[in-house]
């Protein structure tokens, strides 16, 4: 109503000032809004500040202020604000994606550490006070462990539930959140963009403004018509491309690929094959370190490849550097997750402790990897690409690779979430750095919004899922140690949940507890229904998006035949007698 | 009512606060860069007006390729000289800034780009904004053949009813679906 009321009022007014009659339209339109609909309306008015004073004055006396102190407030605890400008400044909106991924990463754990640490941590700290911490082997006891915690610890307070309801509810929520944000950035940047959207006349229109940068701005505009100057070569090359030319693009892609999965299963072979060495030699920093230095290496192959391959649009080579990447990241993970819930548990008591140990050494490897690849890595290549060898340039400040990392890290969060916060702020702080004295912008103009929506894609699908389902597989079929954790004692950790229900029965008036669990949780059928229902939605919104685009092409073909007729003078009659004189002699 | 230099009221900052998109920090901010661009005459004048040529030397305008365009069409001067007093100032930080609509910005992004002012973007206006985009030198430039076809091209994706030219509908409906735009479509001081 709101959005349809503004265009009306758009509609109606013109460029040029207003004559007396059309003011009179506008002041009576702009009387029968609520207050708030009324100052957005006026200030939606593309006219100038004298002709909106004018408006505002004469339509009404009593307006008041509103929401202007909610979003003062809101400005000033915009974080990064000053930095945030000066990189966008630099380097434009595209570099900008990451740092505010960054920022809603951010703004993402400091909410589940809130409630981590709510939940679980503060009961336990106020029972016991100080003395946790002081214990021997001070990493082993302290709060910050899966393993010191047991259901004995506090009285009238089930621990084994409120962990288990605090991880269950946290996943939930991340997940929900994750799908909400993935369907808003969807909906706005790949369904309401066009296929075209590629093309030279979006490329002009979104000439970002907000760079100032006097030597940014000049690349930007070599860039730009260097990138024109490719599209319009493109377009009249592939036409031209042989046989024996797509055959040999085609031979070169297929044996890239054929590389890189080979790499990564070799890496996925060999770390679990070092797991095993190192239980048996008792070389308990190995593992982190090897893992790390794959993840730093083995991606600068993959992008060596891709400057051989070639594709037909840039994108589909970005997309196929990050489908590797992922790959080779998922693949290392899996195995290690496979060795840790298989093996592990089986060679002693205390798995979890160790586990814990192995994950901490891991986040604390990727940690240091990160910062020194951030200050080093970058300002060697800095340094040897502007005093030794002038030719390869300044390193650009690869956003995808970048991004990628930060998923990484933020999978690892989610197995131990508690050593993930101070190192998130100080390696964003890091990168932020190294970037602005090391890097140049990309050179390709980068598609913000689409990016965003990638790496949110990225984020959920393969290592939210991942995640959820390692964690799932933990609570449900591996049997907790009898030493550690706050689980000791039962069969599998989903059996508190149990527990606690069969004491609620005993208790009257929470049989609706019970019912519900009893019918509803455990049982398929609700589970599928719900699955169907969802499909059954997806369909029928699927058919009315294709109704829709018929129509819009149906009403883009009126708009020509209306401007046809109109440029010939025709009135409509005229128009239907040509039209059949035309299909007649054709037919 | 107009606004010195040397204090913005009370009343002035809520009547600018209503008719702007900016909040009450940014509104105080421009009024602080705007007197810096002021001489010492021209500070107890009202509705003072900055030319062009200083407006320019804003570091957020310096390298801004459209920079005289963005002047002369928030200009309200009778002479059309590009000159801006606060208000106008107001106005195009308001239609810059982070929360404004699509709307409002492809409006006044359409007549950045017609740069003959005509309501229209034809051949002549397309040929400015690419050469404006592109750069000046002989190597950055486009060739005329190519310039052509770039200009052929345009007209076939956003050219609805097939006149020769991008009417501001055809522009909005264009714009409307490049997520970007609202992204890159902004100056911040």
């Amino acid at each position: 109503m709101k959005g349809s009321t503004r265009k009306d009022l758009t509609a109606s007014t013109c460029l040029v000032i207003l004559c007396l009659t059309e003011q009179q339209n506008l002041l009576e339109e702009l009387a029968a809004l609520s207050t708030r609909d009324r100052i957005q309306a006026i200030r939606d008015l593309p006219m100038s500040f004298k002709d909106k004073k004018h408006i505002r004055w004469v339509s009404h006396k009593q307006i008041k202020m509103i929401t202007k102190s909610f979003s003062s407030a809101k400005q000033t605890l915009k974080l990064w604000q000053g930095a945030m400008k000066s990189i966008g400044g630099k380097f434009g909106t595209s570099v900008l994606t990451y740092f505010v991924f960054l920022k809603w990463l951010l703004m993402f754990n400091i909410f589940s550490f809130l409630v981590n640490f709510g939940f679980v941590t503060i009961p336990l700290l106020v029972y016991k006070g100080l003395e946790i911490l002081t214990g021997a082997g001070y990493f082993k006891y302290t709060v910050m462990y899966y393993g010191s915690y047991s259901n004995e610890s506090l009285v009238g307070y089930n621990m084994q539930l409120a962990y288990f309801f605090t991880i269950a509810v946290y996943m939930v929520l991340c997940g929900i959140s994750l799908i909400f944000s993935m369907a808003v950035n969807f909906k706005n940047n790949y369904v309401l963009a066009d296929s075209a959207s590629n093309s030279a006349w979006q490329l002009l229109c979104t000439w970002d403004f907000s760079v100032t940068n006097e030597k940014a701005v000049k690349q930007r505009r070599n860039n730009l018509c260097v990138q024109l100057k490719e599209s319009l070569s493109e377009t009249a090359q592939q036409e031209r491309l042989t046989i024996s030319e797509k055959l040999k693009h085609y031979g070169i892609n297929f044996s890239c690929w054929l590389l890189s999965t080979s790499l990564a299963f070799g890496c996925a072979a060999s770390i679990y094959y070092l797991c095993e060495y190192e239980i048996e030699e008792g070389k308990t920093l190995l593992v982190p370190f090897v893992v790390s230095l794959i993840n730093l290496v083995i991606p600068l192959f993959y992008s060596l490849f891709n400057k051989f391959e070639h594709y037909s649009t840039h994108r589909k080579q970005i997309y196929a550097l990050l489908i590797r990447n992922v790959f080779l990241k998922m693949s290392i993970l899996s195995v290690l997750c496979y060795y840790w819930m298989n093996k592990v548990p089986a060679k002693g008591s205390g798995w979890e402790s160790m586990v814990g140990q192995s994950l901490y050494r891991l986040v604390l490897f990727d940690f240091l990897f990160l910062m020194l690849g951030s200050f080093f890595g970058e300002f060697l290549s800095n340094v040897i690409g502007t005093k030794l060898i002038p030719r390869m340039g300044v390193p650009e400040f690869d956003v995808a690779r970048n991004v990628l990392e930060l998923i990484y890290s933020q999978t690892l969060a989610w197995y131990e979430p508690y050593e993930q916060y101070i190192r998130h702020f100080i390696s964003s702080s890091s990168v932020s750095v190294s970037l602005t004295h090391n890097c140049q912008p990309p050179r390709r103009s980068g598609r913000a919004a689409q990016m965003q929506t990638i790496f949110i894609f990225l984020l959920f699908f393969p290592f939210f899922v991942g995640a959820l389902s390692i964690v799932a597989y933990t609570a449900w079929s591996l049997t907790p140690s009898k030493s550690c954790g706050p689980f000791r004692g039962l069969n599998n950790s989903f059996s508190a949940v149990d527990v606690w229900i069969d004491d609620l029965k005993n208790i009257t008036g929470s049989q609706w507890v019970v019912e519900i669990y009893n019918n509803v949780i455990r049982s398929e059928i609700f589970y599928f229904l719900i699955t169907l229902i969802i499909l059954v939605i997806i369909y029928i919104l699927w058919q009315v998006t294709n109704g829709r685009k018929e129509l819009i092409r149906r009403l883009r073909q009126q708009i020509v035949n209306v401007n046809l007729r109109n440029k010939w003078n025709l009135s409509s009659l005229e128009y239907i007698y040509i039209l059949f004189m035309f299909l007649f002699l054709f037919a | 009512m107009g606004t010195t230099a040397s204090q913005l009221s009370k009343e002035s900052l809520s009547e600018y606060q209503e008719l702007t998109f900016l909040t009450k920090q940014e509104i105080l901010l421009a009024h602080k860069r705007f007197t810096e661009l002021l001489e010492k005459h021209e500070k107890e004048q009202i509705d003072a007006r900055v030319p062009i040529g200083r407006i320019i030397t804003l570091p957020e305008l310096k390298s801004n390729p459209f920079k005289e365009r963005i002047c002369q069409v928030f200009s309200t001067s009778e002479q059309k000289d590009g000159s801006l007093t606060f208000e106008d100032f107001l106005d195009l930080l308001s239609a810059f800034s982070d929360s404004a609509t699509l709307e409002i910005k492809s409006h006044y992004a359409f007549r950045i780009f017609d740069f003959d002012d005509d309501g229209t973007l034809d051949c002549a206006d397309l040929e400015k904004l690419v050469n404006c985009l592109t750069g000046e030198t002989n190597d950055a430039k486009l060739s005329s053949t190519e310039m052509k076809q770039l200009i052929s091209n345009i007209l076939e994706e956003s050219d609805i009813d097939k006149d020769g030219t991008v009417n501001l509908s055809e522009f909005q409906h264009v714009i409307s679906r490049s997520p970007d735009f609202v992204s890159s479509f902004k100056i911040v001081l």
